[in-house]
This record gives C-alpha cells, sequence and structure tokens, in this order.
C-alpha cells in the first residue's frame, strides 16, 4: 500500500530504522538532504522554489539513482531486529509462518515482505478463580466463580490460581484468538468438572491438592487439544471454605469437635482423679488391717506373756497373791472413783435417792473428786433396801455386773 | 531531460499501484474469500502472496482462529423438573468460509448469536434427560460429545464448526441454593450433635468406669482388710486360749480384777455399804482399837 506512494513509502523505513543504527543528528541530515533531492525532483516539474536548483539540475539522474540506492539500503536496515532471551520472534513471511526466531539478532525481509510477532514465552501469566488478588477490588472473594456444585450436592466456597506461559509461540499467536481468556474458561470449566465429582468433605479437607492436580490435567489436555500453545506451569488451591452462609454451622461442628476431646480429656482427668486416690485408699485400709492384726496378735502375745508371768509366781503363793491381787485392784477402784459409803439397816425398806446427775456434774476431774468426797445431805437419801442386798455380796459378783 | 525523469517515475508509480491492486497476502490467522464482483470466486487460499484482478476482485477476510463465546448464563429443566443454572462456552471456528460468508453475510455477531441458540436447544434437551446429580457429577465429556454431534449438524449449514462446548458453572438457583445452604446447616448441626453426644457419650463411660474402679478397689481392699483382722483376730484368740487354759480360775481372777480396775474410773459413784467384803474389817478394826 505504502510503497508506491513516495512521500509516505520513504518516510516509513527511515522512521522505523531510527532507533537501530544511526543517531539522530545524522538522519536529521539525511533526511534534509533527501527532502531538497526530491524538491529538486518534484521542482523541475512543478516549477517549485528548490532551494538548490543548480545541483538539481546538474546531479540529474545520478541523483535519483543515489536516492533509490539509499532508500534500498535502509529498507533493507529497517529488517533488523533483535529478540530477547525472554522471547520468541514468530516470522510470518506474506502472512505464511516462516520461521520461529530464538533469542539474538536477526534480519528479516523488511515490510511489507516479512513481518515479526514477538512473543514472551518465559513471562508467567496468572489466572485466578474465585478471587482477584489485584484491580479493582482485591482479595474480594466473586462468588459466581467461587462457589460450586459438588457431588453431593452441597457448595463449597473455592479460590484457586492457576499459572502458565506460552509453550509454543506459533501456536499461540495463530490457533485461537483469544488464548489467555479461553485459558481462564477452560480453568474454570476444569475446576467445576472435578469438584463436581468430588465430595464436599473431600475437597474441604484431604482433596484439596488432588482438585488442584487434576484440575491442572484437565486443563492442560484441553490446551493441547486446541492448539492454544499455552503450558500450565501450575495449579494451586488458594482457599476452601463452606459458603458464608454455613461457616457458622462448620465452626460450630469444628467447636463440637472440640468439646468431644474436652469432654472425654475431663472425664479422663475425672478418673485420673479417683482411681489413684482409691488405690491409695485401698493401700490404707489393707494397711490398717495389716496394724490392726499386728496389733491385736501383739496385743494377745503381750497380754498373754503378762498373764503367764504372773500365773507362773501365783502358782508359788496362790493364796496370798489371790488376797493381794484383790486388795490391789479394790484399792485402786476406790481410790479412783468418788464414793458414799451408806450404813444400812439391812432389814430397812428405806430408798435412798441420790442425786447422780449433780454428782456427776460436780468436778470433771476424777482427782479432785477423790481428795475431795462427794457431801451428801443424808436425810434427803432414801435407801432402797432391795439394791443393797446384791451389793453386799462379795466383790467378784460385783465386777460382774 | 526532465520530463523524461518524470515520466519514469509516473510509470513507477503506475505500475506499482497496479501491482499493489493485483496482489494479496493471507495471514496465517485468516480465512480469505475472493470475490469477483460479489460473487464467490475462490475461498480454499492457504497463507502467503496471491494475485487477483485489481478493481474486479475484492477480499473478504475472516478469523481463521478459534473462536470463543461464552454463552449468558441461563436456566434448564433438569430430568426431575429442577432448575438449574448453567453458564457455559463454546469453542468454534470458520469451517467453510464460503458457506459462513453466505449464510452469515460475514457477521460475527450474527454467527456468535445463532450459536448460543444452537447451543442453548442441545443444552436443553440434554439436560432434561438428565437429573442434577448425573449433570454435576456425571461424564460431562459424554454429555457434550452428545449435544455436540447434533448441534454441528446445524452448524455446517453456517460453515463453522464447534470444537468444544464446556459447562463452566451448573449453580442452583439462589431460592434453592438457599435451601440447599439449610440443608447443609442442618446436616452440620447433626454431625455437631452427634459429636458432642458422642463426647458425652465418651465422658460417662469413662466416669462410671473409674467409679466402678474406685468402688471395687475399695470393696476389695475391705475385704482383704476384713480378711486380716479376722486372721489377727483369729490368732489372738488362739493366743489368748493358749495361754488362759493353763489356769482358768487364776484367768478368771486376774480379768476380773483388771476388769474392775477398767470399769470404774473418776466419773463414777460407788455406793459402798461398810459391811461389804472390803470393808469388812471396819468394824472387827475398830473393834481391835475399842
Amino acid at each position: 500500500m505504502a510503497w508506491n506512494e513516495p512521500g509516505n513509502g520513504d518516510k516509513d523505513p527511515w522512521g522505523k530504522r531510527g532507533g537501530n543504527n544511526e543517531g539522530p543528528p545524522d538522519l536529521d541530515e539525511v533526511i534534509r538532504n533527501f527532502q531538497q533531492k526530491l524538491g529538486g525532483v518534484f521542482g523541475g516539474k512543478r516549477n517549485g522554489n528548490a532551494p538548490n536548483p543548480a545541483d538539481s539540475n546538474g546531479g540529474g539522474s545520478l541523483g535519483v539513482g543515489l536516492i533509490v540506492a539509499i532508500l534500498f539500503v535502509v529498507w533493507l536496515l529497517s529488517g533488523i531486529y533483535i529478540v530477547e532471551p525472554a522471547e520468541r520472534g514468530v516470522v510470518l513471511r506474506f502472512g505464511q509462518y516462516h520461521t520461529t526466531a530464538m533469542p539474538g539478532p536477526h534480519w528479516h525481509f523488511p515490510y511489507p515482505i516479512d513481518h515479526v510477532e514477538v512473543i514472551n514465552v518465559e513471562n508467567i501469566r496468572t489466572v485466578e478463580i474465585g478471587y482477584r488478588s489485584s484491580g479493582a477490588r482485591p482479595e474480594g472473594s466473586i462468588l459466581s466463580e467461587a462457589l460450586m456444585l459438588t457431588n453431593d450436592e452441597n457448595i463449597v466456597d473455592l479460590k484457586i490460581a492457576g499459572q502458565y506461559r506460552v509453550k509454543d509461540a506459533a501456536q499461540y499467536l495463530f490457533n485461537v484468538r483469544t488464548p489467555d481468556s479461553i485459558l481462564r474458561q477452560m480453568m474454570e470449566s476444569a475446576v467445576r468438572e472435578v469438584v463436581g465429582q468430588s465430595n464436599m468433605d473431600f475437597v474441604l479437607t484431604e482433596g484439596r491438592s488432588e482438585v488442584a492436580t487434576r484440575t491442572e490435567q484437565i486443563l492442560q489436555e484441553m490446551l493441547d487439544d486446541h492448539g492454544t500453545g499455552l503450558s500450565v506451569t501450575s495449579v494451586s488451591m488458594q482457599d476452601v471454605q463452606p459458603p458464608e452462609q454455613v461457616q457458622a454451622a462448620f465452626a460450630d461442628v469444628v467447636k463440637a469437635r472440640e468439646d468431644e476431646v474436652r469432654q472425654k480429656n475431663e472425664a479422663e482427668a475425672y478418673a485420673n482423679d479417683i482411681i489413684p486416690r482409691a488405690r491409695g485408699q485401698a493401700f490404707r485400709i489393707i494397711q490398717e488391717a495389716e496394724a490392726y492384726k499386728s496389733q491385736v496378735v501383739a496385743k494377745a502375745n503381750g497380754d498373754t506373756s503378762r498373764f503367764l508371768q504372773v500365773m507362773t509366781e501365783y502358782d508359788k503363793a496362790p493364796l496370798i497373791t489371790e488376797e493381794r491381787l484383790y486388795l490391789d485392784a479394790m484399792e485402786s477402784v476406790y481410790s479412783r472413783t468418788n464414793k458414799v459409803m451408806v450404813d444400812v439397816d439391812s432389814n430397812g425398806n428405806n430408798v435412798l435417792y441420790l442425786p447422780l446427775d449433780r454428782m456427776g456434774k460436780r468436778s470433771p476431774n476424777p482427782l479432785q473428786t477423790n481428795n475431795s468426797p462427794a457431801r451428801i445431805d443424808l436425810d434427803s437419801i432414801n435407801y432402797p433396801s432391795g439394791q443393797t442386798n446384791n451389793a453386799s455380796t462379795d466383790a467378784r459378783s460385783r465386777g460382774g455386773r | 531531460m526532465q520530463s523524461r525523469l518524470t515520466l519514469y517515475v509516473f510509470t513507477a508509480v503506475v505500475i506499482l499501484v497496479l501491482l499493489s491492486a493485483s496482489v494479496f497476502f493471507v495471514d496465517e490467522r485468516e480465512k480469505v474469500i475472493l470475490l469477483k464482483l460479489g460473487q464467490i470466486e475462490r475461498s480454499d487460499y492457504e497463507p502467503g502472496l496471491h494475485f487477483k484482478m485489481p478493481f474486479v476482485n475484492q477480499v473478504r477476510r475472516f478469523d481463521g482462529r478459534i473462536l470463543s463465546l461464552d454463552a449468558q448464563p441461563a436456566r434448564y429443566l433438569t430430568g426431575e423438573k429442577k432448575n438449574v443454572i448453567v453458564d457455559s462456552f463454546i469453542l468454534w471456528r470458520i469451517e467453510d468460509v464460503a458457506q459462513y460468508f453466505r449464510a452469515m453475510s460475514g457477521d460475527e455477531e450474527n454467527a456468535r448469536l445463532r450459536l448460543s441458540q444452537i447451543i442453548k436447544d442441545g443444552l436443553r434437551a440434554e439436560f432434561g434427560r438428565r437429573t442434577i446429580q448425573e449433570v454435576v457429577s456425571g461424564d460431562r465429556e459424554q454429555m457434550v460429545a452428545e449435544l455436540m454431534q447434533e448441534a454441528n449438524e446445524t452448524a455446517s449449514e453456517f460453515g463453522i464448526e464447534i470444537l468444544n462446548v464446556r459447562i463452566k458453572r451448573i449453580d442452583l438457583p439462589s431460592e434453592v441454593s438457599e435451601s440447599v445452604f439449610a440443608r447443609m446447616q442442618a446436616e452440620r448441626e447433626r454431625v455437631a450433635k452427634d459429636l458432642r453426644s458422642r463426647g458425652a457419650e465418651e465422658a460417662e463411660k469413662i466416669r462410671s468406669d473409674a467409679d466402678r474402679q474406685r468402688t471395687v478397689l475399695l470393696a476389695e481392699a475391705r475385704r482383704q482388710a476384713e480378711n486380716l483382722r479376722g486372721d489377727g483376730d483369729a490368732q489372738a484368740t488362739e493366743i489368748y486360749a493358749d495361754a488362759y487354759s493353763q489356769d482358768e480360775s487364776f484367768y478368771a481372777l486376774y480379768r476380773r480384777l483388771n476388769a474392775y480396775q477398767n470399769i470404774f474410773q473418776g466419773e463414777d459413784l460407788l455406793v459402798i455399804e461398810p459391811t461389804g467384803d472390803f470393808f469388812n474389817r471396819f468394824s472387827s478394826e475398830s473393834a481391835l482399837t475399842r
């Protein structure tokens, strides 16, 4: 189109190669020079005021040839291009795929024969489903994307991200009109397919990474099927939650799980508290019994030992020992107790009343009582005769009472 | 000389114009038809450089790449008469560019409209044959394959090939979603209650087991204790019997006297008659002194 119009056709390559080889001052000079020449060419025809008519008249065909030559060289130079390390250059010749240029400097036939499209193949691009980490509302959940139906007709809120890059620059360019947006749709579809085949509990718990892996597989298959020239490098699950509406209930289940453990622990604590105590108590009971047994046996041994020793001596002098023992005992008994001695007519029927309660209270200390025998108003005492008859038997029968 | 030069230039320009009007490039990304005064003359161009008659032939270019059509989410009835909202996208491309040009007169919007209608019809039929369960978790590929087969028959009349129909979203309508949420909630509550009462069950079991263990431990201890005590008592009894049986009358005396001493303590009041056994010497004694 443009190359048949000298005015534009000339300028176009100039502008293109300006940055490639020559610095701006040279370029300006060449343009000025060229315009002068051009002015000469057309000046002759239109009789315009050329800056230097003498030159154009004199230089004639030679000037035109030079201009054409320069134009040709400049046109050729405009085919130089550089492919950066992360890029590939896809060369189209008359619109047909020719080669893919690897990184480095290259040359192609200039416009309009060849055309180069440079594609970055290393750049990792990201696609996010269910949320956007950048943009107008970053981090916000996009519910229409994030809510997905599971196999058991539950709904999960899922955020997943994929990373991809261009695998084949030519495929990327030629096969699909909008590869990036198609990848996005394919990924959304793949995730939902995987989630739709899984149960909610699986997706929420142990299946997180598996969902991502299977999504990646399905996605890559689809991308390859349609020759998008894209390659998925990773798919990672960002977040899986139950939907907001039921999160409280889900949280409650977690709490319930904790409660369950807590209740068990409390019960264990109770058990741990009482069983060792009971064991200790049991031990004490046995020990006490052991002690009792030892005590009883020891006491029996002691008692009998004492008895036998006394008996041995008693056998030597039974009468005097019996008397002595009797007197010792009586003495000890009478000396420790309150005593009332009543001389009663053995035939009388008087009833003796003793204020037993008063006398018992009067002195708590038995030693004091010994020193100060109770003084009883004998006038007020009525002595029952029946009792005295029993009391007047011997001391041995009194002890058995 | 100057006019000759002008002639050259003029000739060159004319040649260039003619040349540019009679060649055209076909890009890798394009499908091209050549029209001759409105009639389709040729449509099977490979990418590259091609020629045409200037001014007589016209070139129409179409995108030859795979195109995507993101269909609007639409409601479909499933086999069990439940509504689902389905969002799908379609990958398609121009298969027969001449056909496409005739049918759509090259208008892509028109093509999209027709395509989405075709797919919608197909999806409606497919969904009507399946339950939600089958739609959500079933074999989407198979469903789509059946759908595509029919859709492609229609689409080929427009020179279009449907490459893939992917179902992105199958959502329940919002009013159904609410009841799904309610169901999920109830389900969780069930689980929570179950967990809690399991906890209580376990706790009760542990507690009662502990109580049982305690009771058993103590009872066992008491059994042993009584056993020991009995043993002790038996031994003691044997010892006493062995010893005391050596002189029973002395034992009676000895034991009685001990008992007297133990029985009568400070608080007791003894009522004594002077003529008793112990005091029987009072009178004789006084008789002696007298």
